[in-house]
Order: C-alpha cells, then structure tokens, then sequence
C-alpha cells in the first residue's frame, strides 16, 4: 500500500472569544486538535469518525489550508501543507457545506470561473464540465442562476465544482449532512466510484451507517486526540462500530474524570 | 497575471448581472446630482432674478437739485410715497431704500431693510454716493467661479467617491464572507495577492465609473447652476493638463479609498458592520475635503505627502488655475505607494485564518 497522506503530530489551539469562553466554562484557549497523526493509503476512503466538536472539521481545514497548524505537519502526495500550500490546494478538493457558491451566477458560469483558477485547460475543462454536468443533471440547469437551484441541486453543485481540477485527493467534511436522501445517495455512491479510479478519499462523519457503507478504514477522535486506528474489519471484529465508539468514549473519558 | 484577470472578470460580471445593484452605484447618483443641482439653480436663478434685475428703488426726500442727476442715473427714485407709506414699503420690500437729506447742516439719513439683498446693495451704494466713492468690482467672472469652484468641488468631489466606493467594496469583501463564497475562493490555489489585485482592480474601476456618473451629472446641470449665479463657469476655463492632473489624481485616490473600505471589510464579519466601520473613515476623508478649502494655494508642499488630503489640495489648486507641478506628481506617487501598502496589508488579511475565518 502506497501512503498517499502523511499526519504527523498536528495541534491546533483556538483562542477563544469572550462569548466562547463562556461556553468553555472559562478556558481562554480550547485545544482542537491535540498530537494528531495518521496515514492514509491510496484509493482508500478513510474515516473520521468522532462526535461533534471532537475537532474533525478543524483537523480536515488543516489538510486543506484553510488554516494553519501551530505544530505538526502533514503531507498530501508529497505536497507540505504548512511548506507548500499552494501545491496542495491545487492537488486537492475540499467539499464541506460551509463552502458555498455565488447566488448571483450560473453553474456554467462559476465552473468555468473556478476551472481558470485551478489553470485547468480549457478543452479539458470543458469536456469536464460536460461529463459532470450531464452525470449529475446539472446540465438542464446550467444557465439558471444558483439563487434559484434546489438546495439539492445546489449541493451537487458544490460537489462538482470542488472537483474541477479532477483531483486524486478528496477531503470531504461530512458528506451527508444536511442533504436529502437522494442527493446522499448520488454522492456516497459517487464516492465509491471514484475509490473505483484509484482516487482517495478522507471523510469526516459523526454517522456509524456513512462509516460502515464507505470507509476502508477509520480513524476516531474525541477530544482532539485519535483514539483508534485501524481497518474498518478489525474494528467490528467483535462487535458492530456503534458500540465500539462508545466502548473507546467510556474508557477515554472515565480516564479523564 | 491570468488569475488576476479571472477575478477581474468575474468582480464586473457579478457587479453587471445584479441589475438592482449597477442601477444604484452608477444610474443613482448621477441622475441624483443632477436633479438637485438644478433645482438648487432654479431656487438660486429665481432669487437671484429677484434681486438683479431692475435697478434699486429709492425715496429720497429733499433732494438738492445739484445731486438729483447723479441720484436718479443710480437708483429708480419714487415719488409716489409719503414718510410713513415710504418706510411701510421699506419693510415689506417693495422700496429698497430711503435717503433723506438734512434741510440745515445736519447729516444724510440712510434709511434701508437689512433683511433684503437688494436694499443692502442699494444701501452700499447710497454710502458710496455720500460720500463720494467710486465704487469699482474688479472680480471678474471667471475668478469668481473659480474660487466657488475650488472650495466647493474637492469636498463633493471626494464625498462622490467614497459613496462609489461603498457602493461595491464592502457588498463585494465582507458580503463574500458573510455568505462564505470567500473561503471556496480560499481553497484554490490562486495566490492571496491575486485576489486582493484582482477586487481591487475591479472594484476601483466600478467605483470610478460611479463617480464618473455623479461628475457628469455635476457638469450637466452646471450650466444651470452657473447661469443662476451670473455665468462665467465654463469647461474651456480649464486646460487639457487641468483635466488630466485631476482625472490622475481621482484614480489615484479611488484605488485607496477602495483599499481602505476593502480592509475594513475584510475585518469586518458582515456588510452591515462593515458600513458601520467605515464611518469613521468617511468623517476623515470629509475633513480632507473641507480643511483643503482653508489650506488653499498656500499650502507647504509638505502637506502633498497626506494620502488623499493631497488629493483635495491638488484638485482645489487646479480648479483655482493654480497649478502645482511638484504638488500633483508628489500626491500621485503618494497615493499610489500607499494605496500598494494597503493592497500588501489585504493580502495578508486574506492570509489570516483568524480574519478571514472569524464567524
Ligand atoms: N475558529 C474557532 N475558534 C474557536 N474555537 C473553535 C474554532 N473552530 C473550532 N473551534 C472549537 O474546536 C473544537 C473542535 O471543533 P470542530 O473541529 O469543528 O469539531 P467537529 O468538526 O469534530 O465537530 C470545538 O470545541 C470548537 O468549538
Ligand atoms: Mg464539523
């Protein structure tokens, strides 16, 4: 197995806000992602299972550059996120709800624009937007404005857009949330098929099903800190993830209490 | 080069599909001045009507013979008033003046209504005539519109501007990241640096063509403005190198006020705090307009190195047809430097985690 992805001891502390704290009961800093390494392997889907706030989300924007972290590298096809930046986000798709589109341009529109800014060349570009657009049913939509698409129609999208530099690196921050049952299944499925062209793929979900219907293997988080790693089938040897996670939430924090 | 031209491209497109957006940063204001600058030259024109054009109406009793044909060539006497009715008229404003002549060695009694202008121009020139003055107006016309001109027009001038500029910066940085179009930009690989060249590009060109449209709707109602003062404000009072300086000068400035609202709306978290951010900002750039108005042709050349102030300064100083060479190339050098620093300090705000992720 080739690793494709290399985490090696990330941190990542928040300064909290006033109004922050006060939910912290206090702290002035908040601790999100605490010594976080692991590997992943190439056309793999790995996992990031962990309830919420358990720092997924952060440790997935670390991977994408969208921040940095305060120690601890990590490597993406032998591109350093905190070392070369831009050669990762150009080696990457970063899908998250929190990325959203412009209301005001179509999709024709916004895929064209986002394929300049990833230097992808126009014929391939558009033989792209092509395949994409008619796979997903955007393609009837094209010249309608996003202000006026379903949300569904919205969120594949997203999908299609964070994937026009055709990247064989996927970060995905919780790929069902907030979609309706038949935009979840477009995507997990689409998901499988690009685990299919060799491509990987790291997920985040607080959802046991998504985990056991996609990921090849798993890593769990509470608190920041990775808590198990290993193999989706050696995780569930002995009993089904669901109660495994709480078994590993029990030991982690009754050790703390 | 090519990304900062992508993002160009895009600023205008989304600037121009946003039909309710261009029809208020670039129809609006022009046709706005336009319409209050002629309905204050038709208030001005009809006031002015009022005044000038006849000559001022006088009673004047006991009138030496000797004086009564220079009196007569200066004023409009009445007859047909009696002491009392005569100082009726005088209050009401239907006589502008009442000279009475003192029948023994007494003095002249100017009686006049100080709440009129016409009976204070005719009170002016019975004073004259008393005393035997000459009065000549060496004002011409032109200097006259010229100093209206550069004491009025950098302070609207600069007010135009920053009004274009808060038309587009602010919807365009902090509006992006309130809906959080500005982080799918944030993953791709363009440079920061391209992004904040390529809005500010953009944005300073539509900002600049929203003032373009607030000064043609000053330059075409200014002849309605300018025949209700008595004339002499024309375009051909100014030279080629006039409008050229100036036309620098506001390119110049745009690009920093375009900045500086881009930074603010960068810190800010939404389009509205942003507004509320930048008054401050506004206020300051108010006074530049209306301190250059004190500062004048006097200025020490110092005063050239203060971003946009000089700006004011320089534009006052050519509307007065007091053209500094040395003023304008410091002010263009200036503005440009500093508006380079600003787009350096969007940069990095674009670079910051904690900005630009500070929900
Ligand atoms: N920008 C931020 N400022 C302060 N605290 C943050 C920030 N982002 C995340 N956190 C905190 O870090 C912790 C981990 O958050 P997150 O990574 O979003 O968790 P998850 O995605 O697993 O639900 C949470 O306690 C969250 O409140
Ligand atoms: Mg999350």
């Amino acid at each position: 197995m080739e690793a494709i992805l290399q985490v090696k001891n990330l941190n990542k502390t928040f300064k909290l806000s006033r109004k922050q704290r006060k939910l912290e009961g206090g702290a002035a800093y908040k601790r999100a992602v605490d010594d976080l390494s692991f590997t992943a392997y190439k056309g793999e889907i790995f996992g990031l299972l962990g309830p919420n706030g358990a720092g997924k989300t952060t440790t997935l924007r670390m991977l994408a550059t969208l921040i940095k972290p305060d120690s601890g590298d990590a490597v993406i096809d032998g591109a350093s996120i905190v070392a070369d930046p831009y050669g990762v986000r150009s080696k990457i798709g970063f899908l998250t709800s929190e990325l959203k589109l412009e209301d005001f341009f179509t999709p024709n529109y916004l895929y064209d624009f986002f394929s300049k800014l990833y230097n992808v060349p126009e014929e391939t570009a558009t033989a792209r937007k092509n395949k994409m657009f008619s796979k997903f049913g955007i393609d009837k939509f094209a010249e309608v404005k996003v202000a006026n698409l379903s949300t569904g129609m919205k969120q594949k999208l997203s999908l299609v857009i964070s994937l026009v530099n055709d990247p064989d690196f996927i970060i995905f921050d919780e790929p069902t949330n907030g979609l309706d049952v038949l935009t979840a299944k477009t995507v997990t499925d689409y998901l499988v098929e690009m685990r299919g062209e060799g491509k990987t793929i790291i997920l985040s979900t607080h959802i046991f099903s998504l985990i056991e219907k996609l990921c090849d293997r798993v890593g769990v988080i509470i608190d920041g800190r990775l808590v198990a790693l290993d193999t989706l089938a050696n995780l569930t040897a002995e009993k089904n993830l669901e109660d495994k996670f709480f078994d590993l939430y029990k030991s982690v924090k009754g050790e703390m209490q | 080069m090519k990304t900062v031209l992508t993002i160009i491209k895009k600023e205008f497109a989304r600037f121009f599909k946003d039909t309710r957006l261009w029809i208020t940063a670039l129809i609006l204001p022009g046709l706005l001045i336009f319409a209050l600058y002629n309905i204050m030259g038709s208030i001005i024109e009809s006031e002015v009507e009022k005044g000038a054009d006849e000559t001022c109406t006088a009673y004047i009793v006991n009138m030496p013979d000797s004086q009564s044909a220079a009196y007569s060539a200066i004023f409009d006497i009445k007859d047909d008033y009696t002491n009392q009715t005569a100082e009726d008229a005088l209050k009401d404003g239907k006589l502008d003046l009442i000279i009475v002549f003192p029948t023994d060695a007494g003095k002249i009694q100017i009686k006049y209504n100080s709440a009129e202008t016409k009976s204070q121009t005719a009170y002016a020139l019975a004073v004259a005539m008393v005393a035997n003055y000459d009065i000549v107006d060496l004002a011409d016309e032109q200097s006259v519109a010229r100093t209206i001109l550069s004491t009025v027009v950098p302070m609207v001038l600069l007010m135009l501007l920053f009004s274009g500029c808060m038309a587009v910066a602010p919807e365009s940085i902090a509006g992006e990241k309130e809906r959080g179009t500005i982080a799918t930009l944030l993953v791709t690989p363009v440079k920061r640096s391209h992004i904040a060249v390529g809005k500010i590009a953009a944005l300073s060109a539509i900002a600049l063509l929203s003032g373009l449209s607030s000064a043609l709707g000053m330059l075409l109602s200014l002849p309605k403005l300018a025949g209700s003062v008595g004339g002499g404000i024309s375009f051909a009072m100014y030279g080629f190198g006039d409008y050229a300086a100036v036309l620098g000068v506001i390119l110049s400035t745009v690009l920093i006020l375009v900045a500086v609202i881009s930074i603010v709306s960068a810190y800010a978290k939404s389009v509205k705090e942003a507004s509320g951010l930048v008054v401050p900002i506004m206020i300051l750039v108010m006074l530049c307009g209306v301190f250059s108005m004190f500062a004048g042709t006097v200025a020490s050349i110092g005063l050239y190195f203060i971003p946009v102030f000089n700006s004011a300064l320089v534009i006052s100083n050519v509307l007065s047809g007091a053209v500094n060479t040395a003023g304008i190339a410091i002010t263009v050098c200036m503005n440009v430097a500093f508006a380079a620093v600003l787009v350096f300090v969007l940069t990095q705000m674009f670079k910051s985690e904690r900005i630009m992720f500070n929900k």
